[in-house]
């Protein structure tokens, strides 16, 4: 999308009149509501339901509306919010949270255990449809649940027992892959009807009070069972969930299906068992429920990281009354039901959503305002210009037109730049390029530190991998902790506060010699194009400024011709992801600061964002040896041989650290910025005497 | 008159039909899909979200349904956001109507009026004042417009709001900048219109009769010399009412001009064929009461 149109106001006001002479940029209205804060966010959310939506416009308002078992501080680490504490057990695998119970739904209801294990059910059951799945899929059986492809086991018998966990390989004698490819439903044992209609309520209701009724014979799928109840889901229309009791689903469409399964964990051979004898229900995923304050999940591998997904939108439970009756529209204004700091009380699609402090939210004093209105402005330089006139009190990150950033970088005293927790690289087509040494003088050859002096945004220069906080803004206890020294050039990843730090391996940083020897090198091996193409694609200007200095620069060190071309952003996405592509930019923003979580998986064979289609068994090996290593020291350590072993092999050329540069009027308090770009902004307040100090 | 009338419906429904389906393919043969993203979702997940929005039968079962869906005014889901094609028409039509109906009110007034005062002082300093005037509005694009005004009476007097819409005074800059090139292509077609009639045979009797100029040119001259201009205002209408996506962006208008392009850049399917459908339902419609309206007026065109 060009935010072309518009940009011409500032372009005038530049050249024309000038920038007006103020301490700040445009007006400061006076405060006269200190409880209502105006936010301007970058459009139009595509939903706010935490299960389904991925964007970060989407996050400002989720993480409003719905708590977590813990919530982001002001580093954007996770710390207890429905949790009040939680173990890790020794191998890593298991991780107790304790709930208090003073959480409730703004129906009253109290949140517990159930609610999270039901969000998580909800995630990655396949009738949900969740992009958010994969976020989950360390949790133990959860990638087969989500492919429809584990059962538990109903009655004794060919040599299991009733509760065995037990994987779907073959239906009908057909493999699932084939069903799959073939785009074929295969028979679900999951499947039933009534013979008389099923009338879908809560749990335990009575008849009368049924939301929705399914005729007799009409299919219904088997999500859920517990006390005599069945919960099934109905496809149709938009879907509905609900309970009935469980005798009333009397009719097995699918009984004479056979299904071949074997045990999840490997081994034991494969057995045929009538489709009668199985069921997919959630008691086959890693999650447990010991009591309603107390839940369990259950990590395949050891997954250190664990506690950081439980802040993370996918884990934040929806209320399951509201989701049944109305599985893609509750969370709209008459029917949503919300659990965090504010309620929803009007939402203008495309304009604005309210949200009002919500009476039942467990820790009022967190809460500072009474009101936040999110302004819906996809557009970066009407966003601007809202902000100038007052319209809005703060601006949300990275949602300035391009252009804006120089002039007001140097001016303004309410223009803020934060590092953010992503990295902007060129990538390499390794198939293209097979050649080590050419693209390790591609790499060489870029001098980085150029870069901010022509992007203006404050970008951190960097030829590492892994995003972080620059060394040099580093306390004397954060040195320490990283064991490293303020001269050091780079940056670090901070991974628990006061506990563990990550120090990227190095890069291959400018140094034309080395660039040139290599590219010697190259060229004896014949791995030397004549030319090649750069490609990136619209919507910023800043890809095109990179993209022009990097061809400078790879002609002036190395001679190299390049061309640039320019593509619409699907067809951006289409070519990398195909591999029709030479050099390209690209950016990777992850969700939490953590390399083997977020940032290394990408550079496995068969990962589907391995654009650079780079492939190195010894990489995998390395991530693979990690896994089962409990001491997080020890564990890094691998990570950062696998880190290093990539960055030497030059796959990527690694360019800068991103920013957020955001905006907030000078009375704005406490609104923190950290690495992740999700700032509490139920905590922050308006201060009228902003000028007395 | 029926006739032609219903000539024309049927004509608009081959239209309706071509554009659905040429729509329909044209976006689906486009590179990358509505699930394409930096971070690329597991081929399993990928999966079932395709199947939820029918994207993985062959593309010709795809189509059927989707004609099927269409005869019933089902337009379908949106792919990216909560609400359904018909939903997001319902919802944001109406913004693009309001600031369609005020440029077209701004246009219409301020052309004729242009154009009238324009060819009564033919060639007169009035003429060259009302021109240059329509040339501007022709010529300056509203994408500069738009910046322009929003920099004069926004970010500099503080008087009107730079963008979002809700009371009366926020239309007043996206409708002015909207309205500008229809009213001076208006001003230059009521202009000529007037021009050719005022020397027609039944003008000079009028003349001739004593009747008064400014009688002449407003009761008689008038009505024949806006032939044109409603030839002009079918399409004019149908453009200005169903969204312009660079005034929407500018002013941050939740209209659905927005939907024209943010549905190609989202490969969102049903939205675009949805809105173009709509689009040009409401092009062949106003066409329709285009040619009524010419009968009404000029009774030698019409068609028994």
């Amino acid at each position: 999308m060009t935010p072309a149109p518009g940009r011409l106001a500032l372009v005038i006001l530049v050249a024309g009149c000038g920038l007006p002479d103020t301490e700040y940029f445009g007006k400061v209205p006076e405060v006269t509501d200190p409880g209502h804060l105006r936010y301007c966010n970058s459009g139009e959310p595509e939903g706010i339901d935490p299960a389904t939506v991925s964007s970060t416009t989407a996050m400002k308002p989720v993480y409003l509306l719905f708590d977590g078992l813990t919530d982001y501080d002001e580093n954007g680490l996770p710390e207890p919010s429905l949790a009040t504490h939680w173990e890790v057990s020794d191998d890593v695998r298991t991780f107790t949270f304790h709930l208090h119970d003073r959480g409730r739904w703004s129906n009253g209801r109290p949140i517990t255990a159930w609610d999270v294990r039901y969000q998580v059910m909800r995630v990655l059951h396949p009738t949900t449809a969740s992009v958010n799945a994969d976020g989950l899929s360390e949790l133990r059986n959860a990638t087969l649940y989500n492919g429809g492809a584990v059962r538990i086991v109903q009655r004794d018998g060919a040599g299991l027992r009733a509760g065995d966990v037990v994987e779907v390989t073959a239906v009908d004698g057909r493999a699932l892959q084939a069903w799959r490819d073939a785009g074929d439903a295969w028979p679900d044992s999951n499947a039933r009807r009534g013979s008389k209609p099923l009338a879908l309520r809560d749990l335990g209701a009575d008849e009368a009070l049924a939301y929705a009724r399914v005729p007799a014979n009409a299919d219904v799928t088997i999500i859920e069972r517990r006390d005599g109840w069945g919960y099934v889901y109905w496809n149709r229309g938009d879907g509905v969930y609900g309970w009935v009791p469980w005798t009333e689903l009397d009719v097995e469409p699918h009984a004479a299906a056979r299904y071949t399964i074997k045990p999840v964990d490997g081994g034991g051979a494969e057995v045929e068992v009538a489709a009668t004898d199985l069921l997919m229900l959630p008691e086959a995923l890693g999650v447990r429920v010991p009591d309603d304050q107390t839940i369990v999940f259950e990590t395949t591998n050891p997954t250190p990281w664990f506690v950081s997904l439980t802040d993370n939108r996918t884990l934040r439970p929806t209320p399951r009354e509201a989701v049944s009756r109305s599985p893609r529209r509750w969370t709209d204004v008459d029917t949503i039901v919300t659990s965090g700091p504010m309620h929803l009380v009007a939402w203008r699609q495309r304009d604005a959503m309210e949200l009002v402090r919500s009476p039942t939210f467990w820790n009022q004093d967190e809460v500072k305002l009474d009101r936040i209105t999110i302004l819906a402005v996809d557009g970066q330089s009407a966003a601007a210009n809202l902000y100038f006139t007052g319209a809005c009190d703060a601006l949300t990150a990275n949602h300035l037109p391009a252009s804006y950033t120089r002039p007001l970088a140097a001016r303004y005293k309410d223009f803020h730049v934060e590092p953010w927790l992503g990295v902007y690289f060129a990538m390499l087509q390794t198939e293209t390029f097979p050649n080590r040494h050419f693209r390790r003088a591609l790499a060489y050859a870029v001098d980085r530190t150029q870069i901010p002096k022509f992007l203006h945004g404050g970008q951190f220069p960097t030829a590492q991998y892994m995003p972080g906080t620059p060394i040099s803004q580093l306390d004397d206890a954060e040195l320490a902790l990283c064991g490293v020294t303020r001269d050091t050039p780079g940056v670090v990843s901070l991974m628990v506060t006061g506990e563990l730090c990550y120090v990227p391996p190095p890069g291959l940083d400018f140094d034309p010699t080395k660039a040139r020897e290599e590219l010697a090198l190259a060229r004896a091996e014949g791995g030397v194009p004549s030319s090649f193409v750069y490609k990136f694609n619209q919507g910023s200007e800043t890809h095109k400024l990179v993209a022009e200095y990097l061809q400078a620069q790879w002609q002036a060190v190395l001679g190299l011709d390049v061309e640039l071309e320019i593509q619409e952003w699907k067809t951006f996405l289409s070519d990398t992801k195909n591999g029709q592509f030479e050099a390209a930019r690209f950016g990777w923003i992850g969700n939490f600061p953590d390399a083997e979580a977020e940032f290394l998986p990408m550079f496995r064979c068969d990962s589907p964002n391995n654009r650079m289609q780079w492939c190195r068994p010894e990489y995998e090996a390395l991530l693979d040896a990690a896994k089962p290593i409990r001491d997080r020291q020890a564990r890094l350590a691998k990570i950062r041989a696998a880190e290093a072993m990539m960055i030497e092999d030059a796959p990527i050329i690694p360019l800068y650290v991103y920013t957020q540069v955001h905006m907030q009027k000078p009375y704005v308090r406490d609104l923190h910025l950290n690495l992740i770009d999700q700032p509490p902004l139920h905590e922050a307040w308006l201060d009228p005497d902003w000028r007395q100090d | 008159m029926l006739r032609l009338v219903l000539g024309r419906l049927a004509g608009g429904l081959v239209v309706l039909w071509a554009v659905a389906t040429f729509s329909f393919f044209m976006l689906r043969a486009a590179p990358g899909g509505p699930f394409d993203e930096e971070r690329a979702i597991p081929p399993e997940v990928k999966a079932h979200i395709e199947e939820r929005y029918d994207l993985r039968a062959p593309a010709i079962e795809q189509y059927g349904r989707y004609l099927e869906n269409l005869i019933t005014l089902d337009f379908g889901h949106s792919m990216k956001r909560q609400q359904s094609v018909g939903e997001i028409i319902a919802d944001h039509a109406p913004y693009s109507a309001r600031l369609g109906l005020f440029a077209l009110a701004i246009a219409i007034t301020g052309g004729v009026l242009l154009g009238v005062i324009a060819a009564a002082r033919h060639n007169r300093a009035a003429d060259h004042v009302a021109m240059s005037i329509s040339l501007i509005g022709i010529s300056i694009p509203s994408f500069v417009l738009g910046p322009l005004l929003v920099l004069i009476f926004s970010l500099t007097l503080f008087w009107l709001p730079p963008a979002r819409v809700g009371g009366f005074a926020s239309y007043i800059l996206p409708a002015t900048t909207l309205g500008m090139i229809y009213m001076g292509t208006i001003a230059r077609l009521t202009r000529a219109g007037m021009l050719e009639t005022l020397r027609q045979d039944y003008i000079r009797t009028a003349r001739a009769k004593g009747v008064s100029e400014r009688a002449v040119v407003w009761r008689h001259g008038l009505r024949l010399g806006l032939l044109p201009v409603i030839t002009y205002l079918g399409p004019a209408t149908a453009a200005l009412i169903s969204g312009s996506f660079v005034v929407e962006k500018i002013f941050q208008v939740p209209g659905l001009g927005f939907y024209f392009v943010a549905s190609i850049t989202d490969r969102d399917y049903p939205v675009l064929t949805g809105v173009l459908v709509f689009y040009t339902a409401f092009l062949v419609a106003l066409n329709l009461v285009v040619d009524i309206a010419y009968g009404m007026l000029d009774p030698r065109t019409r068609v028994t």
